[in-house]
């Protein structure tokens, strides 16, 4: 009996994944031909609003010299996040019908949606970060392999955590509306529009349970010489992201017949 | 190769629950065009998918060691916002087939002209089922899997197919579901009948045929 390699597996994985990617930008930004545009005007106007509101009430930037850059570090750290978590959500029913092939399997739509995520934000940061120190409103990073730490772990924390809802969702439909109302503080509580050394203890000691508010000042951290954060501990969310991604795909083998 | 080792599937569903196969194990021969018969609902298909790959047993394993065909003369696999040329490209990128080539043998086959370049979702269902079989006529598969397959088009198209698939039958090995007996007798040697949770092989289509007769009409 000749059993396939491992290596033939790989590039058969590979090679479907590949396709998926290429699959999925399409249907994702090809609709319109605006597409990608959208997908870098979405974060600008958010930044955008957060800007506006903070300067005609007259408030100084909570750190440095620019609105757009304090604001850029929390809301694209954040946004990043929760397009995992609510696109990885949906990743087994809206791929259903493709399951008819054989060779493509449930794990490689979610791992190209992954990737597909990763790649848009990865043009999305790099765009508006550039455009920003271009327009003068950021200097050049104080620390980019930090940036760089900072992104990859974001993109680590969103797998884990938008895999694993993805298994629950599958199991059980009413956690779409749970994680809804889960992620709704995340805007708040993750310090976007304040800097989360300047609270008192009680408050700090409160927030930093929260991963995403340690990958923001991970960015901080990355782009300001001197932000020299009190509640930073990079480790923190790198673990809990391994943690989620550990019950996630473990969560997919292990209900995997329950989903046919 | 394809083989079923000590297989159990069944389906929970509403409390209810459907036992398909129990404890099956089968060699499929490589020599031999298999036939697929049953009610409808007796688990025809599950099997077929199983066959496949597509969904995995409750129980036992199933080895597959030839290049399988998903089960063929469906066209649920197609994106309808993707034009008909995205679809193929798709298709052939993971069978890992040389893009241009299956892009210029379905284009050739099923006759759609300038209709490759439109959605899906503009396709009329005899349309869309022309691109499917040619499509899958392009990639060279051991196995095929039919389920079901209905003539589509008109004569000239009916002819074409037949054409193609007699020969795709002299390098290929097929396996299919089907209610009628003349197909069942053009193409299959040998067959399985479904019935309830019990599976019988038998080795002549005259027998199988008769089994099933006996079957329908209980």
């Amino acid at each position: 009996m000749t059993l396939v390699s491992t290596i033939d597996l790989l590039s058969l994985q590979a090679r479907v994944i590949a396709s998926l990617v290429l699959r999925e930008t399409r249907a994702t930004f090809g609709t319109s031909a605006f597409g990608y545009v959208w997908a870098v005007i979405t974060p600008t106007a958010s930044v955008g609003l957060l800007v506006f509101l903070f300067s005609i009430i007259g408030r100084q930037p909570p750190f440095g010299s620019s609105l757009a850059l304090f604001f850029a570090t929390g809301i694209l750290t954040l946004q990043f996040f929760t397009e995992f978590s609510t696109k990885l959500m949906t990743v087994f029913d809206a791929n259903r019908a493709l399951l008819t092939y054989p060779v493509i399997k449930d794990i490689d739509t979610l791992i190209a949606r992954v990737l597909l995520i990763a790649a848009t934000y990865a043009v999305i940061t790099t765009l508006f970060y550039t455009s920003l120190i271009l327009l003068g409103q950021a200097r050049l990073p104080a620390h980019p392999g930090h940036l760089l730490l900072a992104f990859v772990s974001t993109a680590l924390l969103g797998f884990g955590f938008g895999t694993l809802n993805a298994v629950i969702v599958s199991l059980w439909d009413t956690w779409a509306q749970i994680e809804k109302v889960l992620t709704r503080p995340l805007f708040f509580i993750s310090g976007i529009f304040y800097v989360p050394s300047h609270l008192p203890p009680q408050a700090r000691e409160l927030l930093q349970w929260n991963p995403v508010l340690h990958l923001v000042e991970w960015m901080r951290h990355g782009f300001y010489p001197n932000y020299n954060s009190s509640v930073l501990n990079p480790w923190y969310p790198v673990a809990v992201g391994a943690g989620l991604l550990f019950l996630g795909l473990a969560g997919e083998r292990l209900f995997r017949r329950r989903r046919f | 190769m394809l083989v079923f080792d000590h297989v159990s599937k069944a389906y929970k569903m509403k409390g209810v629950t459907k036992t398909i196969l129990t404890d099956f194990s089968f060699r499929f021969m490589a020599d031999r065009n298999v036939a697929i018969m049953g009610r409808n609902g007796a688990g025809k298909s599950t099997l077929m998918r199983l066959m496949a790959g597509i969904e995995p047993p409750d129980l036992g394993h199933v080895y597959r060691t030839s290049r399988v065909s998903w089960p063929l003369g469906f066209s649920g696999g197609f994106n309808g916002s993707m034009t008909g040329l995205e679809n193929i490209r798709f298709v052939s990128r993971i069978y890992g087939q040389d893009t241009e080539r299956v892009i210029a043998y379905v284009t050739e086959f099923a006759e759609l002209g300038k209709s490759l370049r439109l959605p899906i979702k503009t396709y009329s269902s005899g349309m869309k089922a022309r691109l499917a079989f040619g499509l899958s006529m392009a990639i060279d598969f051991n196995i095929y899997l039919i389920d079901e397959i209905t003539a589509v088009g008109d004569e000239d198209f009916k002819k074409k197919s037949k054409a193609v698939f007699q020969d795709k039958l002299s390098k290929s090995q097929i396996i299919m579901i089907s209610h009628s007996p003349t197909t069942i007798r053009d193409y299959c040697e040998c067959g399985l009948l479904l019935d309830g949770a019990s599976i019988r092989f038998y080795d002549r289509v005259d027998d199988l045929l008769e089994a099933y007769t006996d079957l329908t009409r209980r």
